[in-house]
């Protein structure tokens, strides 16, 4: 079991929430590359494509940020999709415009990549309120 | 980020709910951009979800629930505001494009009342992806847009200044009159990048509307995100040839802005349009380029039209008269089904001038106030259009999809109209 916290920019207090990581190592769309009924990575050639985001905590360098981008995110949400939380590096507008209001929280701009930092299946504690990210990693035999 | 007095009210939530909102999503992006203050703006032009993008099934009732939440206490917007076509004409052509009685009742229950919804808050009625017919904005004025070849016209024809906005923060932008001074809103981000400039054989005095199209994918393909200053075109381009030149870059690229040496106000000259720098790359487009461009929007092989759409962005006056020329006195093949979408500024204008009349006489159906890129999207079968940005909507959206497309000039395409079969061209 290693621990080790971060520190980044929150969009908004909104509690501390906790979960299983999905890490996207490319940028997100959730207009159009992301399934709003199902919360699935659908893009071609995405290197993250086929990994759910549903329930979990979005770990990408940010959103991709088309016109119809926020939209998505709210459908992610209406269909009960969406991630609990979103860490990234950048505070894209869209992806935060999306966070705000379904009251997402959302932590960026850390010392360090969020790609590198976090692995799928660490669990992560958001702390919106301080804008920190506790990230619990169990080692185990078949992950080295 | 200081906030002045006016907006503290909004933020603290003064001003209601839907202000409190808009002025946190604009907040909380300036601050994640590192912008220093916000601008006043002008004018902004909306993209709401429950008028255009897919008013009916899940996704319709959720595209509701979010105008609502985005517009719950609100009773006037603070900017003058235009916003998109509607997604499709239901008087007109939406069970000639198949939707379904129930999809119908529908969009009639969402498309409908949100468009008097926004209207109500003062928006203006003009539904059309090209807003700067109806609000021209001058030199250094700052608006806030959602749609992507009116960002990059207000940008580069007028030299005012637009981020890439979405939906959701074009709102915000016109229920608080503000925005984070972020992006090309500074000075300093509006300078050219690259140069793209017409190769040997390329000559584009010669082009038709849709060679427009297929240079404008082409140069896309060479500056991909870096801002390009075009030369060598004709100083005179007309409003319709401007139109096609944006179109698709402006979707390709995600570009907010670009220049014309010698025709937008940013770029007097090369020196000005670079702001004394150096292009990073230059580039030329050659024929080859020209051709592949058609070839990629090309996806068709089967010579049997099932629709012909034209009007994305919607059709002008010069190409209702070129339509019109072609099918005078002709009629559309019974198997054909031929949409021109315009909005209701062009098209009365072109019943006055006596174009409408020939195109409808043929069986053509004018519909207006309609996107028929997104529209289109639900047909089946082989289309054939004259916007390279539709065909990419119609032959893109999903993995299952059967549309196939032939991409040609309005004369092409009214051809195949009359004959029911496309005639290859190359």
């Amino acid at each position: 079991m290693s621990k080790k916290v971060i520190q980044g920019h929150s969009i908004k207090k909104l509690g501390i929430v906790e979960g299983k990581a999905v890490v996207s190592p490319d940028l997100v769309a959730f207009w159009g590359g992301t399934d709003w009924e199902s919360g699935e990575i659908v893009e071609v050639g995405h290197k993250a494509r086929g990994k759910n985001m549903a329930g979990k905590i979005l770990v990408c360098p940010a959103g991709k940020g088309g016109a119809g981008d926020t939209f998505g995110f709210f459908y992610l949400y209406k269909s009960g999709k969406a991630p609990r939380a979103i860490v990234c590096n950048r505070g894209q507008g869209t992806t935060l415009a999306g966070a705000l209001l379904t009251n997402t929280p959302m932590v960026y701009g850390f010392d360090g990549d969020v790609i590198d930092l976090i692995e799928d299946d660490d669990h992560l504690c958001i702390d919106s309120e301080a804008g920190t990210v506790t990230i619990t990693r169990r080692e185990t035999p078949e992950r080295k | 980020m200081q906030l002045d007095d006016q907006e503290k009210k909004m933020i603290e939530g003064e001003e209601g709910e839907a202000t409190r909102r808009a002025m946190e999503i604009l907040v909380a992006k300036g601050e994640a951009e590192g912008a220093k203050k916000r601008v006043k703006i002008v004018y902004a032009h909306l993209m709401p979800p429950d008028t255009m993008f897919f008013p009916f099934g899940r996704q319709g009732k959720w595209a509701r629930d979010l105008t609502g939440t985005l517009t719950s206490d609100l009773s006037r917007l603070r900017v003058p505001a235009t916003m998109e076509p509607k997604f499709v004409d239901l008087e007109c052509c939406a069970r000639r494009m198949e939707f379904s009685e129930s999809q119908i009742d529908e969009m009639q229950n969402i498309m409908l009342p949100a468009a008097n919804l926004y209207e109500k808050l003062g928006v203006i009625p003009s539904y059309t992806a090209l807003p700067f017919v109806i609000f021209p904005t001058k030199l250094g004025e700052h608006v806030s847009v959602a749609e992507s070849i009116a960002i990059l016209w207000y940008n580069t024809m007028f030299g005012s200044r637009c981020e890439r906005d979405d939906g959701v923060t074009s709102l915000a932008a016109a229920i608080t009159g503000v925005y984070p001074e972020i992006g090309v809103h500074l000075a300093h981000n509006r300078y050219g990048e690259v140069t793209i400039r017409p190769g040997k054989g390329v000559d584009p005095a010669a082009f038709n509307y849709t060679d427009w199209d297929a240079y404008s994918l082409a140069a896309s393909r060479k500056c991909k995100e870096k801002t390009p200053v075009f030369l060598g075109l004709p100083k005179n381009l007309t409003f319709t040839q401007r139109k096609h030149l944006l179109e698709v870059i402006a979707v390709e690229s995600g570009l907010a802005i670009m220049h014309i040496v010698g025709v937008t106000p940013e770029a007097p000259t090369v020196e000005a349009a670079f702001g004394g720098k150096k292009p990073i790359a230059e580039f030329e487009i050659h024929p080859d380029d020209i051709e592949e461009a058609y070839r990629s929007a090309t996806t068709a092989t089967d010579p049997k039209i099932k629709y012909i759409f034209l009007g994305c962005p919607h059709v002008t006056l010069p190409e209702f008269r070129e339509l019109a020329k072609v099918l005078d006195g002709r009629k559309v093949h019974p198997e054909v089904t031929l949409i021109v979408s315009t909005n209701r500024q062009f098209l009365m204008i072109a019943q006055d001038m006596g174009y409408v009349e020939p195109i409808e006489k043929a069986g053509g159906i004018v519909a207006q106030d309609m996107c028929i890129a997104f529209s289109g999207t639900q047909a089946s079968g082989t289309i054939a259009t004259d916007s390279i940005k539709a065909a990419f909507f119609y032959t893109g959206f999903s993995s299952k999809t059967t549309r196939r497309v032939w991409l040609g000039s309005i004369a092409e395409c009214a051809n195949a109209a009359v004959t029911g079969k496309w005639n290859e061209r190359r």
